[in-house]
């Protein structure tokens, strides 16, 4: 896949990635990365102004409706009529899918018993807790038995015991043969669901591999987050002088250190910053994760973009 | 087989919506039936506008009246019989839902069935009086025997002789004068005379059916007529109140029916902005399917909004819309502008959010412009009935006048036909433009 509409700024620039049959495959970014943009161009949604991509051989530019019958997309947002019931809705969008008559409510039984909604399926929709509402919306995306499932960011806003259950879908649904196409700013996600990842920047794919290849490249680095009591360039200028020291990048009041080995280094940034006159009022300190990567290839936190 | 699903998935989330609902339905029917308690019912009552409850009328009993009749015709006035005549009178079948008379064969019998209350009241002939009516300087009494505790019925029954008697009280005036006058002339008419008794008779039969004409409201010495008005451009100020009642539900009818064709086109954006429409692109369904069974979602709302009205109106307040095939060719013409102006209008906006007072502003105005507010006021200034035309709600609004005057297909044919035009160019346009946005 190569370029998106170009107007004035290309969404996504020169991206291109092989996902392989069977594996959770994740885009991990931040927002405005351009995942969505990714996302939209595979679901036939947005045509790329150059270059192509091939779901399951389809080409999304020259044969969309073939791709359209091999996907089942999960929208960022809900995507559901609220008004209608559960039942209502999956029979609906299996209509549009195709599906008709006794078929249609063996597989609305199917999806109902899946996602946990079977003493719910009369009640309308808009009734449902959040959590509801995101299980259908994968449901629905389930409908056509897809080979290849893509899910734009599917826990978003949702509290812990949602996102557990959608996770534990996601892997379910991977176990059944699925390939998935996952979405997300949530480095733990992507860490726990993941075969192979691609880190999105700003249009582009600025790293890709599996989650151990990924952690490579920041070396086994520890990662420090510290905050001062004041401001202090000197400190600064000192701690990137340290040894041990790889990194250091301040944002938003906090200072992020990529360092070889957190328990040899953190004693000398004391020592330098009661020198300095300086107080460390927090500490933080992290193993080796995703995030450090991100950290790593783009010198801004994954969080904070 | 999509685009029907979609347009009936449309159509049943329409008919979920309290709002719509209410806006479809509950509004034009509410707004009318004011008018209508205001002005309509005035006109519902029954044409005796007495007896008759099943319109808004009072509900009276009937009186049971038995009458003693001992007043036999005499040969020497030509066979006639005043108690026979009260008699035919009393059981007139105009009368039949005042007073239910019967003839008792004595007043000894009838008093006893006003006694057991089977009967209100007795009307008691003396034997003479046909003999008093004719003999002047002489009179005859007609005694009443009642239930005290009834007033109405027999007030009723004395109103109704009181009227048959005045009528040959006139009849002995109008004798005396007539023979006082020929008198001077030096003739002689003899009020025993043949033609004394046919002047009597008539004179009395003409009273008759004046008290008769006046009772129902009408005067046979006035005849008062209507100027003639061209079907659909008539004055409302000549129209009945139920015609009236039927202009402004066609009123109501169109400035409703265009609201719901914008509403039901507005559910494009939503479905847009709540992510449904995107999904839907995501399905293997063609894009010109998705957008087909939206467009026609809005036509089957406003067809269904259109025949429950007519049906609902037309049972609430009587309306006749008029001939069956020209009210379907005008409700067709309505449903295509209505349609095609909903997805014109829709098809400028970015969102839903703009959606309600651009609506409001744009269908108030065009209703406005189009007569669809001053539907009962006449003599219009003729500038207004020429802008009218430049809307499609005028159009519209011709049409159902002239349908409402019982025009025929080919009477509304030019209304049609204007609609049908202009809705098709409206829908062209705005499915050019929704097709330019999203396929």
């Amino acid at each position: 896949m190569d370029e998106n509409q170009a107007v004035s700024q290309a969404a996504v620039r020169g991206v291109s990635f092989d996902v392989r049959v069977g594996e959770i495959f994740s885009l991990l970014g931040p927002n405005g990365a351009g995942k969505s943009t990714i996302i939209s161009m595979l679901s036939c949604l947005l045509a790329p102004t150059s270059g192509d991509a091939r779901v399951m051989g389809h080409s999304v530019v020259r044969a969309p409706m073939a791709v359209k019958a091999v996907i089942g997309v999960v929208p960022q947002d809900i995507a559901l009529y609220p008004d209608l019931s559960a039942r209502e809705n999956l029979n609906f969008w299996g209509k549009m899918y195709g599906l008709r008559g006794a078929p249609l409510r063996q597989r609305g039984d199917e999806i109902l018993e899946l996602i946990g909604l079977v003493d719910r399926q009369r009640g309308a929709v808009e009734k449902f807790s959040d959590g509801m509402k995101r299980r259908l919306n994968i449901g629905i995306a389930l409908l056509n038995r897809p080979q290849v499932i893509i899910m734009d960011e599917p826990t978003v806003g949702l509290d812990p015991q949602s996102r557990r259950n959608i996770l534990d879908n996601v892997k379910e649904l991977n176990r059944q043969g699925m390939t998935v196409c996952y979405t997300t700013h949530y480095m733990e996600e992507a860490q726990e669901l993941s075969d192979h990842i691609a880190i999105m920047d700003q249009g582009q794919i600025i790293a890709y591999g599996t989650h151990a290849e990924l952690i490579k490249i920041v070396g086994e680095l520890d990662r420090i987050d510290l905050t001062l009591n004041v401001s202090s360039e000197q400190v600064l200028e000192t701690w990137r002088m340290l040894a041990g020291v790889r990194q250091v990048s301040a944002q938003d009041g906090t200072l992020t250190l990529l360092v070889e080995d957190s328990t040899l280094v953190l004693p000398r940034l004391f020592e330098s910053a009661s020198r300095a006159d300086v107080r460390i009022t927090s500490v933080a300190v992290q193993e080796p994760n995703l995030e450090a990567v991100f950290l790593h290839l783009t010198g801004r936190a994954l969080r904070d973009t | 087989m999509k685009l029907l699903d979609i347009a009936f998935k449309d159509l049943l989330r329409a008919f979920r919506s309290a709002f719509l609902l209410v806006m479809m339905f509950g509004a034009p029917l509410l707004m009318t039936g004011i008018f209508y308690l205001a002005f309509g019912g005035l006109a519902s009552g029954s044409a005796s506008g007495l007896a008759s409850g099943d319109e808004g009328g009072f509900d009276l009993p009937v009186t049971k009246v038995q009458v003693v009749n001992p007043d036999q015709p005499a040969a020497q006035y030509g066979g006639f019989s005043a108690g026979g005549m009260l008699v035919q009178f009393l059981q007139n079948e105009a009368l039949q839902e005042l007073v239910q008379t019967t003839v008792a064969p004595d007043e000894a019998s009838a008093r006893a069935a006003v006694d057991a209350r089977q009967a209100a009241l007795v009307l008691i002939i003396p034997p003479g009086f046909t003999a008093g009516i004719y003999t002047p300087d002489t009179h005859a009494t007609i005694t009443l025997y009642q239930d005290p505790t009834l007033t109405l019925g027999p007030g009723i029954v004395k109103g109704l002789v009181g009227q048959f008697l005045d009528g040959f009280s006139g009849s002995k005036i109008a004798l005396g004068v007539t023979e006082a006058q020929l008198r001077q002339r030096g003739e002689v008419l003899d009020s025993l005379s043949a033609e004394g008794q046919k002047l009597l008779l008539a004179y009395s039969a003409w009273a008759q059916k004046m008290g008769e004409s006046q009772s129902q409201g009408t005067n046979p010495l006035l005849d008062i007529q209507a100027p003639p008005t061209r079907a659909g451009q008539g004055a409302a100020a000549s129209q009945s109140p139920a015609t009236l009642v039927g202009l402004v539900m066609a009123g109501m009818l169109i400035f409703f029916v265009f609201f719901t064709g914008a509403g039901s086109a507005e559910s494009l954006l939503t479905e847009d902005e709540q992510g449904t429409l995107s999904r839907l692109f995501t399905t293997p369904t063609p894009r010109s399917v998705i957008l087909g069974g939206k467009f026609v979602s809005v036509f089957l709302t406003t067809i269904v909004q259109v025949i429950v009205l007519l049906v609902a109106s037309a049972l609430a307040f009587g309306i006749r819309w008029g001939q069956p095939l020209a009210v379907a060719l005008v409700a067709l013409g309505m449903v295509v502008a209505a349609a095609g102006f909903g997805v014109l209008l829709i098809s400028f906006l970015r969102s839903s959010r703009q959606a309600g007072p651009v609506m409001g502003v744009v269908l108030t105005l065009t209703g406005m412009l189009g007569g669809l507010f001053t539907t009962g006021i006449a003599d219009l200034p003729a500038a207004f009935n020429t802008v009218n035309l430049f809307t499609p709600h005028g159009w519209a609004l011709r049409g159902w006048k002239l349908a409402l005057a019982g025009a025929g297909p080919a009477e509304v044919l030019l209304p049609v036909l204007v609609m049908l035009a202009m809705g098709t160019v409206f829908f062209a346009v705005g499915v050019g433009f929704f097709r330019k946005r999203f396929a």
